[in-house]
């Protein structure tokens, strides 16, 4: 990684921790909600700047979209403030240093960002890149591994959007049925 | 050169988190949401030209829609109270 | 002929960033949320599309900046939309307008 890129994978670090200090500041539910869009945005960014891509995707789908409106939706069944409950600073502190410090010793042992030598490399991807042409026919290697060699998988996925989908529809379909019923009735 | 525009764009990511968090009103807030996701979008653009490698605009493409609809899911909570249920019919409204 | 789309596409991105920075700015220091608002617009129109017409140059024709035109007409459409739907929610919410007497 490159010195530009790193400062911009710093400085969009700065904004993320910033950010998540204020949500927790914050008292208003709504505002926290509002943060979190952007802070979704910000995390985006930063799995762009890894080169991530896919992942920065799903972030843009879920986090700043769906996961806003959820959180929205949220509040107008509770309320937007919240009860001020006593909590132990001191304690959480602690603990979050705790699991933080631990995590990081956790990432000492991951290879270097953008390595060959990389277990992910070394496992199947050889065998995908030399002879999926001739074990599945497919030019495209990620099609071939996607809805081949990971055909049960990618089953189960789509098995899970679906149902994600139908769940949705539900949902929101409700209100919908409901503003009919009187027409039917007269 | 592209670097220039990713520090403007930085700076002013900056300037827009500061609004955010002082809000006052959840309109600013909203307001700042929603010109944090343009910026989103021309940080990422400008990044894939910075790496000399543009094929990630689907990223900014897919971004500049959900920030819209982002935007107006929450302007319709915050006028109406709820997502769900239908808008009462004002005569005035456009 | 190549020195030239540079040297356009190259004003493009720094007035762009001019005009980002600026709007950013006025987000910050203009008095009432009106006022920001019409600051933030200055952004998302004019800032952002210098920007991409300014990475358009760069790329010529090709599939990224089909990409950018998309980019640039969709928010061309939402932007002022969403202002126009942020602006109409708090005069709803009865938001007054600041006005200098």
């Amino acid at each position: 990684m490159d010195i530009g890129s790193f400062l911009i994978n710093a400085i969009l670090l700065v904004f993320l921790a910033a950010t998540a200090i204020a949500v927790a500041r914050l008292q208003n539910l709504f505002a926290g909600a509002m943060l979190f869009g952007i802070y979704s945005l910000l995390s985006a960014g930063v799995f762009v700047v890894l080169d991530a891509v896919d992942v920065a995707f799903t972030e843009a789908a879920v986090g700043a979209g769906i996961a806003t409106i959820l959180m929205l939706s949220t509040i107008a069944l509770t309320g937007i403030k919240h009860e001020s409950i006593p909590i132990r600073p001191l304690r959480s502190l602690l603990l979050v240093a705790v699991v933080g410090a631990a995590l990081i010793y956790g990432t000492f042992d991951m290879p270097r960002f953008g390595d060959a030598e990389a277990p992910a490399h070394q496992h199947v991807a050889l065998r995908y890149l030399q002879q999926s042409g001739d074990e599945i026919g497919i030019p495209n290697v990620v099609t071939s591994v996607l809805a081949s060699y990971r055909g049960y998988d990618t089953l189960g996925e789509v098995a899970v959007i679906f149902t994600a989908g139908i769940g949705v529809l539900c949902l929101l379909g409700g209100s919908r049925r409901r503003r009919t019923d009187p027409a039917d009735k007269s | 050169m592209y670097i220039a525009g990713i520090a403007a764009v930085l700076v002013t990511m900056a300037l827009t988190l500061a609004r955010a968090f002082m809000g006052p009103t959840v309109y600013d807030r909203i307001l700042a949401v929603n010109s944090f996701g343009t910026k989103t979008v021309l940080i990422i653009a400008l990044y894939g030209y910075f790496t000399g490698r543009p094929d990630f605009l689907d990223i900014a493409l897919v971004y500049a829609l959900i920030n819209f609809i982002g935007t107006i899911a929450v302007l319709k909570f915050f006028e109406y109270g709820d997502l769900g249920r239908d808008r009462p019919s004002q005569p005035d409204d456009i | 002929m190549q020195l030239l789309l540079d040297a356009i596409s190259w004003i493009c991105l720094l007035s762009g960033g001019f005009f980002v920075v600026a709007g950013g700015i006025g987000l910050l220091r203009f008095p009432d949320f009106f006022t920001r608002l019409h600051a933030a617009s200055v952004t998302d129109t004019l800032g952002t599309g210098l920007i991409l017409l300014g990475l358009m140059l760069q790329s010529g024709f090709s599939q990224a900046s089909v990409k950018l035109i998309l980019i640039l007409v969709f928010l061309f459409f939402s932007s002022p939309t969403a202002a126009h739907a942020l602006a109409k929610a708090a005069l709803h919410g009865k938001l007054v307008p600041f006005v200098k007497r």
